[in-house]
């Protein structure tokens, strides 16, 4: 017996965590969607960011990526718990499942998916609101980083002028990280709250080129200046020969520390 | 008698004339100035001409030596690959507005100044680029001014303004002779020395936007910190006009200075 629950919110209401904490407290095989929404009027809300998947496939390396279509056997189908997330800015008209958008239903079934429960932040009291942000007008971005290494100190540059509205008025934004030591950042920021987090996930990629896996920065607020973000960006990334150097030198580090 | 010294001006005129303006409103004359004249700033020839024509008596910032020298190679105290990107764009655009009048004058300024027990230095005696922070070893900040044989050391370069006292400083020194076998000590007492760092005119790093510099009385030894409000609009405006990056402007107005510092001084580049 499969459950299928339908989940939505908007950005920063804490639907990710939720959904994390709800896995691990499965015991079954655990099923993950994400879809974009819909973009209404003043409110760019469509971005499909991979970085959710990402997170929660580092914190549960069993998860099944649903937007594959083959990626669920009949025998993982069994028992499973589904969860699909979608950003919603606005509390739906009806309770339950009769609440979700008629758009959600039509691509569900192209995943041959049909929710049995349908929640969503700040209207079901069973979900807890860390933040619901009453959203009126925004405008979102986002970067796709994959392959990219950082420049430690110049992210940690970067992420402070973001935030604190260099670049426009960020109200969420949102990052998976790779660093030249092979670490694997989470930065997440909502202006309601106080400071960022920052989360270390346990992927940790080889001294060794730049690694493949997923890397996306997604901004949303008002009067984003994307061009000076891009730019910004561009400059606290390391080229090939600045990044060989750094790995090269965390390599003989190692290399000595092994030799102890 | 009251003489101010200044330090850090980069190339923000509202800042410079609001600082003088104030220095002259005490009735004060006499002026040193630590450097750094320009960078990051929008109005480099205009500040460069301001100070000349005043006839301040001033030292060779860092920022002085690299725009008439070049960069220097990898002697760079960037904290981050961004600070260093928009560090060379400020370096290559102030290269390009000043005159070759106002380069001979940078390229000709002292490294330091002595006036009677007091010397001014952008960095510090040994370098325009050696940071003297506030809580450095005590034994180092003793060694500078001491082997620059004054009692107050005036510097910049770090843009936080301070005054350090190093009070009962004592030098010990003991010798084992091999013939005849004896051991010799001796021990100096050194009167009291002080680092007086004059913060920044134009790039205040001290958590907030007013300009400092010092006041310091010759008789009574005081020595004050001022701080100054100007119209940093007016800088953030010139900024952008000028083509320089927005961020300077975005930086100077929330009190975070134009540049990142790293906050260990020591650092050096590794690329």
């Amino acid at each position: 017996m499969s459950q299928v629950c339908l989940i939505s919110g908007s950005p920063g209401c804490g639907k990710t965590n939720w959904i994390l904490n709800t896995f691990k407290n499965y015991s079954g095989n655990c099923g993950y969607l994400r879809l974009g929404g819909y973009s209404e009027i003043n409110l760019e809300q469509a971005i499909n960011s991979k970085i959710d998947f990402a997170f929660l496939k580092d914190q549960i390396p069993n998860l099944l990526d649903l937007s594959i279509s083959n990626s669920i056997s009949e025998k993982d189908k069994e028992n499973i718990l589904i969860i699909i997330e979608f950003p919603q800015f606005f509390t739906p008209k009806s309770q339950g499942i009769n609440g979700v958008d008629l758009r959600i239903i039509n691509e569900l079934e192209k995943y041959n998916l049909q929710p049995n429960r349908y929640l969503h932040f700040g209207r079901d009291p069973e979900l807890s609101i860390k933040d619901t942000l009453d959203f009126r007008e925004i405008e979102s971005i986002s970067l796709d980083l994959q392959k990219h290494i950082w420049d430690p100190a110049s992210l940690n540059t970067f992420w402070f002028e973001l935030v604190n509205g260099a670049y426009g008025d960020v109200y969420r934004a949102k990052a998976l990280m790779n660093l030249p030591d092979g670490r694997y950042i989470l930065f997440n920021w909502i202006v309601s709250q106080q400071g960022s987090q920052y989360q270390t996930l346990n992927q940790v990629a080889p001294l060794n080129g730049r690694p493949e896996r997923c890397s996306e920065i997604v901004i949303q607020g008002k009067n984003l200046n994307f061009e000076s973000i891009k730019a910004t960006i561009h400059n606290c990334l390391l080229n090939d020969a600045v990044l060989d150097h750094h790995q090269t030198s965390l390599r003989n580090s190692q290399l000595q520390t092994a030799r102890r | 008698m009251n003489q101010a010294v200044i330090s850090c001006l980069h190339a923000n005129l509202p800042a410079v004339e609001a600082v003088l303006k104030d220095i002259e409103l005490q009735g004060i004359t006499n002026i040193t100035c630590l450097g750094d004249l320009v960078g990051y700033g929008p109005q480099p020839n205009e500040v460069i001409e301001l100070i000349r024509d005043k006839e301040i008596p001033t030292c060779q910032g860092c920022w002085d030596e690299d725009v008439v020298d070049g960069l220097d190679a990898c002697d760079c105290s960037y904290p981050s690959q961004l600070a260093e990107k928009r560090g060379h764009f400020a370096h290559q655009w102030t290269t390009d507005k000043l005159t070759t009048e106002n380069k001979d004058y940078l390229a000709n300024l002292p490294y330091s100044i002595r006036k009677d027990k007091c010397l001014f230095v952008h960095g510090s005696p040994n370098s325009q680029h050696e940071y003297l922070l506030p809580d450095m070893d005590a034994f180092a900040a003793l060694e500078r001014v001491e082997n620059a044989r004054a009692e107050i050391l005036f510097c910049g370069h770090t843009h936080q303004p301070y005054i350090r006292e190093l009070a009962d400083g004592s030098i010990a020194v003991k010798i084992k002779n091999a013939v005849p076998k004896d051991t010799q000590e001796k021990e100096i007492q050194l009167p009291m020395r002080r680092i007086v760092n004059a913060g920044s005119v134009g790039e205040p790093r001290h958590g907030g936007t007013k300009a400092t510099y010092v006041v310091y009385n010759d008789v009574t030894n005081e020595v004050k910190i001022r701080e100054v409000e100007y119209d940093i609009e007016l800088t953030c405006k010139a900024i952008i006009d000028a083509g320089l990056p927005p961020i300077f402007a975005w930086r100077l107005k929330n009190g975070f200075e134009f540049a990142e510092q790293a906050e260990d001084a020591s650092h050096v580049c590794e690329r």
